[in-house]
């Protein structure tokens, strides 16, 4: 046969009406008025991500199994996932697309099995040196992520830290129940292996003046937190720890046990762990917060959890008088409304006039709120009020040798943006030191929303819980309260990811175009539309079922090319 | 492992990449004969020669000179698929052609209606051949008239909301089955792999073997040309196209789990449909129902226990290639 396909006339047959030519000379495509368009997008886990982690693709890859594969998506925007998979709240979760079907993907799971599968395996040192020297001032996740993506780019990297041990509020902060010691020791051995040289014991200001650390080095990033804590501004302060204080006083080993009652004023992420940590110590704690459990900016899961262990809330509350009275503590309240909405967005409270009762308690911890010490720094770098500016793209400041980011600009705020804030930092320092110019702003791509997913292609399948410690068990311990779960119940969860908005090349465009006007490229290539044929039916646009493919009027592609 | 294959399913691997129908063929838009005839060359490979009465398959193949598949296609007169293939196939025969498959294509007029004398007598002949018949349900190249394949209460040209026809869809697979052909199968252009299989079991076969392949029209369904995946999905999943295959005229099996999708989510898709009543919808639902339960008792009988494979139902059910084997 030839390769056409159409066999010669044999000459002894009578005449008959025969073929000569295929169909392709017929440019079908000009029937077409609308256009399928084959681009990837943005999934809505991608977006919300405050490290923007490529979550599509790391799901790709851990659903075959391939943790190398898998692992290496996820470190290149997250240096630390078995850490952020215990303590990051998780807004990728919140849109995941698959929630509008059964259950979120859990990714928080996801990502603590390849955090701690990879915990000890990562930490190779640069295969090049460069040579050039980056000082790092704080050792919290802003300094641990900038370390790692600049060290990764063969640069000299030494961290400079006030505390014995490096870690920031990971290690000082953060209860053992979230966030066990031996996680970030191991993420610290990490940075070891690589090469990264960690200098603790040393505060930059006090020990040693900023301007020092420049004569040894090209560039300095600094990420020196938000440690200085609020008093409650009221006669009798000096009667509450503060909870930071409190915090690090139990992680290193200095309060042991607590009883009685204990008030704890704040509602943010210091008072819940400062009230869960009491519970753990033998205490009774009662969180008394000035607004109620919807403005409170702690994160609502360990608000839940604080519930559970036994924290009791007392909203619209607030402490204007602590004094002691016979070996106890007697804080007098006020109860407060809600009023106008202040610049946070949240109603601001207002006393009931009146109101005033008193509480009797054996002590009371403030968790009021935490502010960046700027004193080290230069006054280039600061505002008319004193705190640390610097571009949120770069944490380039006025001075072009210093860097600054985490919660040093932010105020308090979370650990993964304290680590976005690093590695942004690295990069752009990274690209400063090669003589490069400021990479573009990273540009999101259009999200997919559940409309673009085809439901269809995708079996109901329950999602994978990591297993919890029981509630009358945690309440009584400081061991970890949340497990991991195994490779086979990761790579489940993994493939119950829609993959939204990322071409898995499952051809389904190919298979289902009546007019062969898809073109399959190689192995992991986004497949083509062949113009000359398509009639733009747009079946491969509801057979994607990852949203990726949209039908454009023909008209205004004419209009865009 | 879960059943969350979707994210990553594997590219449909048993689809050849090699292309037997040139695109610029003359079908309309999002149509699912020339979809049909695309996978089903791409399981027969190129030794096959295709024998093709009247129908828009005729149209679509392209005008004098020019022609659509890689491999021979004999036009032949409306009523004579069968009847023409037999000859074929002598022909073939009778100057020992090295092994070729004769695989006679007819729309679902040239099959349930005025081929039928010719197929039924093939059949009864055991001639060997694959007769395919890409079922639109409705004599769609001369504008939408009803065949013995259009389903009950479907508008056509012929049966307007005014004058519906109360006939139900003449049961082609049942009457082929009853001449004893070694194999019957039912598919469609939305399960490519379990068309691939079944034309790959037709091809490992002697003799007459019957494939009824559900080929949605556009145009002739009242749907969007976009949707016609979806549509033949739907009427998998809701029972009113069942998957299953017949042997020997006797041994059936079901590729499929009981559907869970109500029929009214098959038909609401359609404008041919748009014209029924509740009542109307609810009486289709009962009389697929019905088939259902006689064609899961016919799959008993032959296996002694009930049909497992895709949970038709929309909640996930996902591609015929997750069917689990029996046993
Ligand atoms: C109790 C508590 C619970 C929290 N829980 C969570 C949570 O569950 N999830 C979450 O995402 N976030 C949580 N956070 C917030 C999170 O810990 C911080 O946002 C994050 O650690 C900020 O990182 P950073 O690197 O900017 O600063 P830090 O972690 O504060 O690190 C700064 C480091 O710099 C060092 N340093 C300061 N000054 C100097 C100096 N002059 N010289 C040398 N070193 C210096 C400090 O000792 C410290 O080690 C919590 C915070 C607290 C306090
Ligand atoms: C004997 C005869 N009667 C009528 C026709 C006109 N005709 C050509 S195609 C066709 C419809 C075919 O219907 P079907 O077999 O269902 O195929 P479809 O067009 O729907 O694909 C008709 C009636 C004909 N060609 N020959
Ligand atoms: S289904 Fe997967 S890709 Fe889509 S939003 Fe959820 S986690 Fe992200
Ligand atoms: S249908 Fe599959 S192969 Fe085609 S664009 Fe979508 S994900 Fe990629
Ligand atoms: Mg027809």
């Amino acid at each position: 046969m030839s390769g056409s396909g159409i066999p010669a006339v044999p000459h002894d047959l009578p005449e008959v009406p025969l073929s000569s030519t295929d169909t392709r000379a017929n440019r079908t495509g000009s029937w077409r008025h609308v256009r399928p368009v084959i681009a990837e997008k943005a999934a809505p886990c991608h977006k919300a991500c405050l490290l923007h982690a490529p979550i599509p693709q790391v799901m790709t890859a851990l659903a075959r199994g391939d943790i190398p594969a898998a692992g290496a998506s996820l470190l290149n925007h997250n240096p630390f996932p078995a850490i952020t998979a215990r303590v990051c709240p998780h807004p990728c979760q919140v849109g995941c697309n698959r929630g509008r079907y059964d259950e979120p993907i859990n990714i928080r799971a996801v990502e603590r099995f390849l955090g701690d599968a990879l915990l000890h395996r990562k930490g190779a040192p640069p295969d090049v040196s460069t040579g050039r020297r980056v000082a790092v001032v704080g050792s919290g996740p802003a300094g641990l992520a900038a370390a790692f993506y600049l060290r990764a780019r063969g640069h000299d990297v030494t961290i400079y830290e006030r505390e014995a041990e490096p870690g920031g509020m990971l290690r000082d902060a953060i209860p053992a129940y979230r966030l066990p010691a031996e996680i970030l020791d191991a993420e610290i051995e990490g940075l070891r292996r690589m090469g990264v040289v960690f200098r603790c014991g040393v505060e930059i200001g006090s020990d040693m003046p900023l301007a020092d650390l420049l004569a040894a080095h090209d560039v300095v990033f600094a990420a020196t937190g938000a440690h200085g804590e609020r008093g409650l501004g009221a006669p009798g302060e000096e009667h509450l720890t503060r909870g930071l204080e409190f915090l690090r006083g139990v992680r290193r080993g200095e309060i042991t046990s607590a009883s009685g009652t204990v008030a704890v004023v704040g509602g943010g992420n210091v008072a819940i762990d400062v009230a869960r940590t009491l519970v753990r110590l033998g205490a009774r704690a009662v969180v008394l917060y000035r607004r109620t459990r919807k403005e409170m900016p702690a994160i609502e899961e360990e608000v839940e959890h604080a519930i559970a262990d036994g924290v009791t809330f007392e909203f619209l509350t607030l402490p204007v008088v602590a004094e002691r009275v016979d070996g106890h503590l007697r804080l007098t309240l006020v109860t407060m409304q809600l009023g106008e909405p202040d610049r946070s967005g949240r109603r601001r409270p207002v006393p009931v006039p009146g109101s005033e009762h008193s509480f009797e308690c054996d002590g009371a911890i403030a968790a009021i709120g935490e502010v960046a010490e700027t004193k080290f720094l230069p006054k280039e770098v600061l505002d008319e009020q004193g705190w640390a500016r610097a571009d949120k793209a770069t944490g380039a400041t006025a001075e072009g040798w210093l860097y600054l980011g985490g919660d040093l600009i932010t105020g308090p705020a979370t650990v993964s943006e304290a680590i976005a804030w690093g590695r942004r930092a690295a990069l752009a320092i990274d690209r400063r030191l090669r003589g490069e110019p400021p990479a573009a702003p990273e540009r999101l791509l259009p999200t997919v929303s559940i409309k673009g997913i085809n439901l269809d292609y995708f079996r109901r399948a329950p999602r994978t819980v990591q297993p919890a410690l029981p509630v009358e068990t945690r309440r009584l311990t400081f061991e970890e309260e949340i497990g991991g779960i195994d490779l086979v119940q990761a790579m489940e969860e993994a493939a119950r990811c829609f993959v939204c908005g990322t071409c898995t090349v499952c051809a389904n465009c190919w298979a289902f175009c009546p007019d062969a006007a898809i073109e399959l490229g190689a192995e992991d290539a986004i497949p083509r539309v062949t113009l000359d044929y398509c009639k733009g039916c747009g079946i491969c646009v509801v057979e994607c079922p990852r949203g990726i493919i949209a039908l454009v009027d023909e008209a205004k592609v004419e209009v865009r090319a | 492992m879960n059943t969350g294959w979707g994210g990553m399913n594997t590219g449909w691997s048993e689809l050849s990449r090699e292309e037997y129908l040139h695109p610029g063929h003359v079908a309309c838009q999002g149509c699912g004969a020339a979809l049909a005839m695309r996978l089903v060359l791409k399981a027969t490979g190129d030794r096959v020669m295709v024998v093709l009465p009247a129908a828009c398959w005729t149209i679509i193949d392209g005008s004098f000179p020019t022609h659509a598949l890689r491999v021979p296609l004999l036009h032949t007169a409306f009523e004579t698929a069968a009847a023409a293939a037999t000859g074929l196939r002598a022909g073939l025969d009778a100057v020992g052609a090295p092994p070729t498959t004769v695989m006679a294509w007819a729309g679902d007029g040239g099959t349930f209606d005025i081929g039928f004398q010719a197929i039924s007598s093939a059949a009864e002949r055991d001639e060997d051949m694959i007769y395919v018949c890409y079922d639109n349900e409705a004599y769609m190249n001369t504008g939408i008239q009803r065949s013995s394949a259009t389903p009950w209460g479907a508008w056509t040209a012929t049966t307007p909301a005014a004058r519906p026809q109360d006939r139900p869809k003449k049961d082609i697979v049942g009457i082929l089955a009853a001449h004893r052909i070694p194999y019957a199968a039912t598919t469609t252009v939305a399960h490519p792999d379990d068309l691939v299989r079944k034309v790959t079991r037709a091809l490992g076969v002697r003799g007459f073997r019957f494939l009824h392949l559900l080929a949605p029209c556009p145009p002739g369904w009242k749907v969007d040309s976009s949707l016609v995946i979806k549509a033949a999905r739907l009427a998998v999943a809701s029972g009113v196209f069942p998957l299953y295959e017949v042997e020997d005229g006797v041994r059936l099996t079901l590729n499929m789990s009981a559907p869970t999708v109500p029929v009214a989510e098959y038909l609401s898709l359609q404008g041919r449909f748009a014209h029924l009543t509740e009542e109307q919808a609810a009486h289709i639902q009962s009389m697929v129902d019905a088939r259902w339960v006689d064609l899961e008792d016919w799959h008993l009988r032959t296996h002694g226990g009930p049909p497992i494979g895709i949970p038709s139902a929309l909640d996930g059910h996902g591609r015929p290639g997750d069917v689990v084997p029996h046993g």
